[in-house]
């Protein structure tokens, strides 16, 4: 396998609460190749969702490095990160966070006005209509575009998240407990699609979740305990 | 560069959300009042500042010695190269006396009534003017069309034009006599002995224009109509002065009309030299004074604000030369300063007004920062959404910045439309609401308008437009850095 994506060098972080120095992640290192998918499994409080947010950059590491591609990134500055956030990394809930004003087609729209100006999503709205659309029809929902999230089953509404996190056509997805509010059936589904998208288009693919056998589809399973990698 | 999820958020945001509609309400509502409102102020305090000017003189020279000679005085103006004509002025404080018809005789004479009602007679300053001179300095003629003008548009019947200052021969014209035969038609009314034949008679009692505010107020309506004129002085030096009261026959010649209603409702115009022999300084008697209260002066036309600052202060000094040494500071005044009290009394409401209508706006921005404010603490787990799909803190402050930017707009647009609208259609909705319910919103009658003045000044508008959204972005300002500077993943995980 190629450089390592994503990796995350000696990475600590610690929650201030009342003075008290809380640490919840305590020098984790670990690396995901481009087109790799890791599981990440851990007791609950372990600190797992923590280090998703590290590595997607919305919360930057008390200390240690995060590095993309073989560049430093957790130096950069809010807006570098957020830029960086929309083109490389795919963020998938556990509670879909879809917002509820939109319709389907909306909300997978809605990555790609994140970082072009009024005037150029103007220009090319058809193209990025059709990339939305196409990409909600590969989900399953070509009849459900004008649905609102309210409209929509808990199993759909995480289809329309998917389909949010792969229209910026990011390297990497880091998805938190995708299935963790679904039954198991609809969880299948759902994680089905993940892993066919997944091999479609060669993601590196970060997954939290604490069910065993899901995690044994991944390449990888890593294990963490108290803020530590154990395995 | 605004990314384009802003505005397009903000957009859906608004869209559901009805509450938003109060801040457009408010913008509006404001916007509106204060286009309106402030239109028919200034309308009202141009109208009454033209009244005011039209009313006074370019310059007065006034704070004179009781026994000032006019003659001495002119003699020194006149040298000055911007004054164009000067004429005297003799104020004093009398009262008008109509005469009774008696009950024996059927004749009119001299009334012992007093009518605190002003309604026939009453208190009143009588304003001695050189007719001929005071044309030249003065709106005189203006006034004089004006005056039965008024009266007609009440009465909805002719009201005749006052004949004395067409008089031809001088002598006549400076005692404002009616023409002899409305004087003698007038004494036969009254039942007063008469010549038989009305070519025979010759014209003797000094005529009065009288303010149509009071005209109105009287009964007589008739040219030459006689009353009495009464006035009370002390005469006769510094320290031994006696009071001397006096009663003079004058007839009623006409109507005038500045427009501005103080003056218009006191001022009774006079020959000044009828009043000056009531004070004392008959004409006739050798040792008498040419007195004058005031002088009035126009100057050249279009002079800039500093040529007349200047020729104020010349002719101060040229007449404070001619004053007895050791008198007190004679002044001269422009026309503001001569209404200076009334005038700054006028602005002052505007400027009140104005405040008013600002509180309003406030309200109406506050509400924008409620409903604001509301829409972010509702939106936070949205926030962390934005920010995980790579929302820049920038990009999501905009989104609440345009949202009441769109706001304040909407109301704006709407206020100007419909204050512009209103202020046009202020006189038809009047008009038809006094026809439908006999209710009027602006009592014309009251100030004695023909109609509602209503001056649209673009450049305040706009001053409004602007102003109430820079104020609804200074305060949409507050909740949108609120929301710019949450932290993602708190927000992410808000419930
Ligand atoms: N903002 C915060 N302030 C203080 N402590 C926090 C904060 N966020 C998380 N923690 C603490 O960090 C620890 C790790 O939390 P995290 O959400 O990463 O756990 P997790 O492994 O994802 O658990 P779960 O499986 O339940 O989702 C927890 O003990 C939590 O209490
Ligand atoms: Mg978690």
């Amino acid at each position: 396998m190629s450089s390592p994506v994503l990796q995350a060098v000696a990475v600590k972080k610690h929650y201030r609460l009342a003075k008290h120095e809380i640490p919840v992640l305590r020098g984790i290192d670990l690396s995901v190749q481009a087109g790799e998918t890791v599981a990440l499994l851990g007791a609950s409080g372990a600190g797992k969702s923590t280090l998703l947010h590290v590595l997607g950059l919305l919360d930057p590491p008390t200390a240690g490095e995060v590095h993309f591609d073989g560049q430093r990134v957790d130096n950069l500055t809010i807006g570098q990160r957020a830029a960086l956030r929309h083109r490389h990394v795919g963020f998938v809930f556990q509670f879909y966070h879809l917002i509820p004003e939109l319709t389907a087609l909306q909300n997978v729209l809605l990555a790609r006005m994140m970082t072009t100006s009024v005037w150029q999503f103007w220009r090319q709205r058809k193209q990025a209509k059709a990339a939305a659309t196409a990409l909600l029809e590969q989900v399953g929902l070509g009849d459900r575009l004008r649905h609102r999230p309210s409209e929509l089953s808990g199993g759909e509404r995480q289809r329309v998240a998917i389909a949010r996190a792969l229209l910026a056509e990011p390297k990497v997805v880091l998805a938190d407990e995708p299935t963790g509010n679904l039954d198991s059936t609809t969880a299948r589904g759902v994680v089905d699609l993940i892993f066919e998208i997944q091999r479609q288009r060669g993601l590196a693919f970060l997954l939290v979740t604490h069910d065993e056998r899901l995690a044994q589809r991944c390449h990888r399973i890593v294990r963490m305990q108290d803020g530590v990698v154990v395995s | 560069m605004i990314a384009a999820f802003s505005p397009f958020l903000a957009l859906r945001y608004l869209l559901t959300r009805r509450i938003n509609l109060l801040g457009v309400f408010g913008v509006m509502f404001a916007v509106w009042a204060i286009v309106l409102v402030d239109s028919v102020f200034t309308g009202f305090v141009g109208q009454i500042r033209d009244d005011v000017r039209s009313s006074a003189t370019d310059l007065m020279l006034t704070d004179l010695p009781h026994d000032t000679s006019y003659l001495a005085l002119r003699t020194a103006l006149v040298t000055d190269e911007d004054v164009v004509a000067t004429a005297p002025r003799l104020r004093h404080h009398g009262m008008l006396q109509p005469l009774r018809r008696g009950r024996q005789d059927n004749r009119y004479q001299t009334s012992s009534q007093v009518d605190f009602d002003h309604t026939v007679n009453g208190f009143a300053t009588m304003l001695g003017i050189e007719p001929a001179e005071e044309e030249a300095v003065s709106g005189l003629r203006q006034w004089l069309v004006r005056g039965p003008e008024e009266l007609t548009r009440l009465y909805t019947s002719d009201f005749w034009p006052s004949p004395v200052f067409d008089e031809r021969a001088p002598e006549r014209k400076a005692r404002m006599l009616l023409p002899n035969d409305a004087e003698w038609t007038a004494r036969r009314r009254a039942g007063m002995p008469t010549e038989a034949d009305s070519s025979r008679h010759r014209s003797d009692w000094p005529g009065v224009v009288l303010g149509w505010q009071r005209v109105r107020r009287m009964r007589w309506f008739e040219p030459a109509e006689a009353f009495d004129l009464l006035c009370a002085s002390f005469q006769g030096g510094e320290v031994n002065a006696t009071l001397h009261t006096h009663s003079t026959r004058v007839a009623f010649a006409g109507c005038f009309a500045t427009g501005h209603r103080t003056f218009d409702e006191t001022m009774v115009l006079m020959p000044i030299t009828t009043l000056r022999s009531m004070l004392g300084q008959d004409a006739k008697d050798p040792s008498s004074i040419d007195i004058v209260t005031d002088v009035a002066v126009r100057v050249r036309a279009g002079l800039s604000s500093a040529q007349l600052a200047n020729c104020k202060r010349r002719l101060q000094a040229l007449a404070q030369a001619v004053l007895r040494p050791g008198s007190a500071p004679c002044l001269v005044a422009d026309w503001e300063e001569q209404n200076q009290v009334f005038l700054s009394a006028v602005a002052h409401e505007q400027g009140m007004m104005q405040f008013v209508l600002f509180v309003v706006m406030l309200v109406a921005a506050f509400v924008i920062y409620a409903t604001l404010h509301m829409m972010v603490v509702q939106k936070v787990r949205d926030i962390g959404i934005l920010a995980a799909i790579g929302g820049s803190p920038r990009g999501i402050g905009a989104v609440f910045l345009l949202g009441g930017l769109t706001v304040a707009v909407v109301g704006t647009l709407l206020g100007v439309g419909t204050g512009v609208l209103s202020a046009l259609a202020l006189n038809d909705v009047n008009d038809w609401l006094h026809a439908q319910t006999g209710l009027e919103l602006f009592p014309r009658r009251l100030f004695d308008l023909r109609e509602v003045p209503c001056r649209l000044a673009p450049s305040w508008i706009a001053t409004v437009a602007i102003g109430a959204v820079v104020l609804a972005l200074v305060v949409a300002f507050i909740p949108s850095r609120k929301a710019a500077r949450m932290h993602p993943v708190e927000a992410l995980s808000h419930e």
